[in-house]
């Protein structure tokens, strides 16, 4: 172990002090309750669970029709259309199934960066999202990455779940390396059902946010990516002859920081939001940044009103 | 140039040494901080603008090297303290005696001649060379030096600083003896005066001062002469009615032009008088104040120009003076009847005469300032104070008898005795007197050629005085001279001192006369300021340089007795503020004053240290501004 790491494991408070025991406590859950019901008056009428797939399968809303092949159940014949055609079609019903949500959460080192803010924010959304899934009948699984899918709670449904939800959240620390491609391609691989895919991430990735994103997109999942944003991470306060090193690469550089150099910095900063928000736009990515300065239910409200995610 | 300072071999050393410091130091950087960030990629693009310029980042970091050797480079030559070779001459040796008398007063300066010359002296003072060195000497009745023979700037501007106006004249002849003596074996010795020039003659009780080799400078001051003085104020009260007294005020126009003056006399603050007159270019004017009666204990006079205008000199336009106090004396009387003793006493309703016969002496219970024995010559009691006999006789005489005087007269007496004040005693016949035998310390105030006839001293530490003949055997109670000789008797018994100084001069050593058993006195003077003066022989003894009222204290068996008197300029010499075009010694002219260059001091390393602030000021800013990192 390094004398880097060795800092930073010192500079981190341990999770009792970080206060995430205390993450989903009673006023946390009476905030869910309340999001739940808010989200069903905002969206009455449209979000009674199911969520019609384009999938054709068994339901009892006819699709199209298809020539029948050898081994197709004959129930599904249009006899009368043989009657006045003379050829064997197939009705084809769209099929009914509730929607997987995969809540995909980045817990690499730099989400806890800055005393494990924009992790606890990323933990409560991701717990709030779940809750309003779980109480709409959604399959809701969800995913903790790195460079790597480091764990994952099965597709779960029913409010009653949401204690697994927690528990899976509060075991969940921010340690490692950031590369969304490689995970996710890791993710898409295990889950073969598709789904909304909500990225809950800093998108600090050396690698690029746009892979991570962009397997998501050809893999057919739905993505929708919330930006964890701590505005403290633009002006850090750094002063004098010093040396940075990344707190995920441990890549070191010497620096000597002026007010000149801060301002570049804060700048570089803006252009790297702005390069998100534009390749999202472009890509019709739903993207939502997430100030951690807003209280969460309040983002959780703003992530709703973006739509996409339930309705 | 030339090194005085560390020799150049040890600053070489200190600089090479001094300089590997500072290079070793440039060269083992301080370590830098490790900081951990959120993402270094952000940083990168920043960080490779930032190489572009590293080039002339390196260039800053060498410049900044460069700039700390060269102020070490200072530094190390400010320890070597260069001066210009042609600064390292013998320096001068210099006394500058700065003129404080009455005259620099004058308001012709800025605002006055005191003023002006201390500018003149501030401008000396920092024009010293190097190697220079100077005495600062307060210039007034006497000579003070402020300073010791230094080269150190701000203490002679400390010096000068000090520098107070006096009300006196200048003892020019004092002073420049002083500079010799303090110069004497020094180099390059000079003496500068700065002064109006109104110090006249150098010349004292030794002859004319003498220079040696020290080179006088003088550096004049003032320019304007309008000024019109008091020069003389006097006040007494008549000795035959002390309840009356008379004032001569002189009042001196120095100037080149007739002037209207208004005269003005207050007595204890009230307006006494107001006399306008013209009084002539030069003219010393006398005015008399006759017959003035009243309970005015201090009087002050004022002059003024008519038209309301201020003349040059304030400090000669008032004056003081203050009448001798008077009280009751308590005389007793001891006598079988004679009229001309007690028709003498009663001139001076001051007395409080007590007439007794002999046989009811002493008196008891009561003390007497006096006490007049009348062809009586008892054993003198305590409480009888002093004691006047006349014709005494008998074993308790307090001089001895040893004969008798026929047709006699007073041949001889002592003119400056307090007895005989205001008046003669030539042509007193007298028919038979007492031949006196006095003893050595007894003072004979008047004596025929066969023996004394007036004769005062002390007996048992009381004062006494003898008059050898019956009154009625002499033709003395016939003349004026009598009822003086009985009051002056009693006005120095009871030292209500008919000789009283209405007010001294200033810059003249004043014998201030105290209570006889007094040793010490306090005195305070117009400023507030309190003095303890010697005394010697029953007079304090002060040197006294200040116009105005002055008060004494002395303590005499426990008591203190309090008095006052008066101080004034009183010098026409001094009120002629002309100033003096040149100054000359012993015919010889003094020159001016040269070598002096204000604003260039000639120690450099004080440029140098100067320089190294300038630079890290400099440094300062540049660093703190992130122009140099």
């Amino acid at each position: 172990m390094g004398i880097r790491d060795l800092i930073r494991r010192v500079s981190l408070p341990p999770p009792s002090v970080r206060g995430e025991t205390d993450l989903f406590d009673e006023e946390f859950q009476r905030k869910l309750e309340y999001l739940a019901i808010v989200s069903r008056r905002v969206f009455a009428g449209r979000m009674r669970a199911e969520r019609r797939t384009k999938k054709t399968g068994s339901g009892i809303e006819f699709a199209d029709h298809r020539d029948y092949v050898a081994g197709d159940d004959f129930r599904y014949l249009d006899w009368n259309i043989y009657q006045r055609l003379g050829r064997l079609l197939l009705r084809l019903f769209e099929e009914e199934e509730d929607l997987s949500i995969y809540l995909i959460v980045d817990t690499s080192s730099s989400m806890g960066f800055g005393r494990n803010k924009k992790i606890v924010y990323a933990k409560k959304m991701a717990a709030a999202l779940a809750y309003i899934g779980l109480a709409n009948l959604d399959r809701v699984a969800i995913v903790t990455t790195t460079d790597k899918v480091l764990d994952r709670m099965p597709p779960t449904r029913g409010k009653q779940r949401i204690f697994k939800v927690f528990q899976f959240l509060r075991e969940a620390h921010a340690d490692g390396t950031t590369d969304l491609g490689q995970a996710l391609r890791v993710f898409v691989s295990q889950h073969k059902r598709r789904g909304l895919a909500v990225l809950i991430s800093d998108l600090y990735d050396p690698a690029g946010f746009e892979h991570g994103i962009n397997v998501l997109r050809y893999n057919k999942f739905e993505p929708f990516v919330l930006h964890i944003i701590d505005r403290s991470d633009s002006s850090p306060p750094l002063r004098g002859d010093v040396r940075i090193y990344d707190c995920e690469s441990g890549e070191e550089r010497e620096v000597t920081v002026t007010s000149r150099v801060l301002q570049k910095y804060k700048q570089a900063y803006e252009q790297y939001l702005t390069d998100i928000q534009t390749f999202c736009a472009s890509k019709q990515v739903p993207y939502v940044p997430a100030d951690i300065s807003v209280p969460f239910d309040d983002m959780v409200l703003r992530v709703l009103r973006r739509g996409g995610i339930v309705g | 140039m030339h090194l005085i300072g560390l020799p150049l071999a040890t600053l070489i050393q200190i600089g090479a040494a001094a300089g590997l410091i500072v290079v070793v130091a440039y060269i083992l950087k301080l370590k830098r901080r490790p900081v951990p960030v959120a993402f270094s990629k952000l940083w990168t693009r920043i960080l490779r603008e930032k190489e572009a310029t590293s080039l002339f980042s390196q260039l800053k970091r060498l410049l900044s090297l460069l700039l700390q050797l060269i102020l070490l480079t200072l530094l190390i030559a400010a320890l070597g303290d260069p001066r210009a070779a042609a600064s390292v001459v013998e320096g001068r040796s210099l006394v500058i005696l700065v003129d404080a008398s009455a005259s620099m007063q004058a308001t012709d300066g800025s605002p006055t001649r005191l003023d002006a010359a201390r500018q003149e002296v501030r401008k000396l003072v920092r024009g010293l060379g190097g190697s220079d060195r100077a005495l600062v000497a307060q210039m007034d009745a006497s000579v003070t030096p402020l300073s010791t023979m230094t080269d150190d700037v701000p203490t002679l501007e400390a010096a000068v600083d000090s520098v107070k106006a006096t009300e006196s004249h200048a003892d020019f002849a004092r002073a420049l003896r002083f500079a010799v003596d303090t110069l004497q074996g020094l180099t390059n010795p000079e003496i500068v005066v700065v002064s109006d020039g109104r110090l006249g003659e150098a010349r004292d009780a030794f002859g004319q001062v003498s220079l040696g080799d020290a080179k006088l400078s003088f550096v004049k001051v003032g320019s304007r002469s309008r000024n019109v003085a008091i020069t003389q104020f006097s006040v007494r009260r008549y000795p035959l009615d002390k309840s009356r007294y008379e004032v001569m005020i002189e009042v001196a126009n120095t100037s080149a032009e007739p002037l209207d003056l208004e005269l003005s006399l207050y007595g204890d603050d009230n307006l006494v008088d107001l006399t306008k007159f013209q009084v002539k270019p030069g003219e010393r004017l006398p005015r008399f104040y006759p017959n003035l009666a009243g309970a005015s204990r201090s009087l002050e006079a004022r002059v003024r120009l008519a038209n309301g205008e201020s003349d040059d000199l304030p400090a000669d336009d008032r004056a003081w003076a203050l009448l001798p106090e008077r009280r009751r004396a308590k005389v007793l009387c001891v006598t079988r009847g004679n009229m001309y003793l007690e028709a003498a006493l009663l001139l001076d309703e001051y007395l409080d005469v007590t007439l007794i016969d002999p046989p009811s002496y002493p008196v008891p219970g009561t003390r007497y300032d006096v006490t007049i024995f009348d062809n009586f010559a008892p054993v003198p009691a305590q409480s009888s104070g002093a004691l006047l006999y006349i014709n005494p006789s008998g074993e308790h005489a307090p001089v001895k008898i040893v004969g008798e005087l026929k047709d006699v007269g007073f041949d001889t007496w002592d003119k400056k005795s307090p007895l005989l004040r205001w008046t003669a005693i030539t042509d007193v016949n007298i028919a038979r007197a007492a031949k006196m035998q006095p003893d050595k310390d007894d003072q004979v105030v008047g004596a025929s050629f066969e023996g004394p006839l007036l004769v005062m001293g002390r007996r048992d530490g009381r004062r006494f005085v003898t008059l050898g003949f019956d009154l009625r055997d002499s033709d003395l109670p016939l003349r004026i001279s009598w009822p003086l000789i009985l009051l002056n008797t009693i006005n120095n018994f009871i030292e209500e001192d008919t000789q009283y100084i209405s007010s001294y001069r200033t810059g003249t050593i004043w014998r201030i006369p105290v209570p006889q058993d007094a040793k010490e006195a306090t005195l305070t003077a117009p400023d507030g300021s309190l003095h303890r003066l010697p005394v010697l022989q029953g007079h304090a003894v002060y040197l006294g340089q200040s116009a105005g009222i002055y008060k004494l204290a002395t303590t005499v068996a426990g008591a203190t007795v309090e008095s006052a008197f008066a101080a004034n300029l009183s010098d026409i010499d001094e009120s002629t503020i002309t100033p003096a075009p040149e100054l000359s010694v012993h015919g010889a002219l003094a020159g001016q004053v040269q070598g002096f260059h204000v604003g260039v001091r000639r120690e450099i390393w004080i440029y140098l240290l100067l320089a190294v602030i300038l630079m890290t000021t400099i440094e300062w800013i540049t660093y703190h501004r992130r122009i140099t990192v």
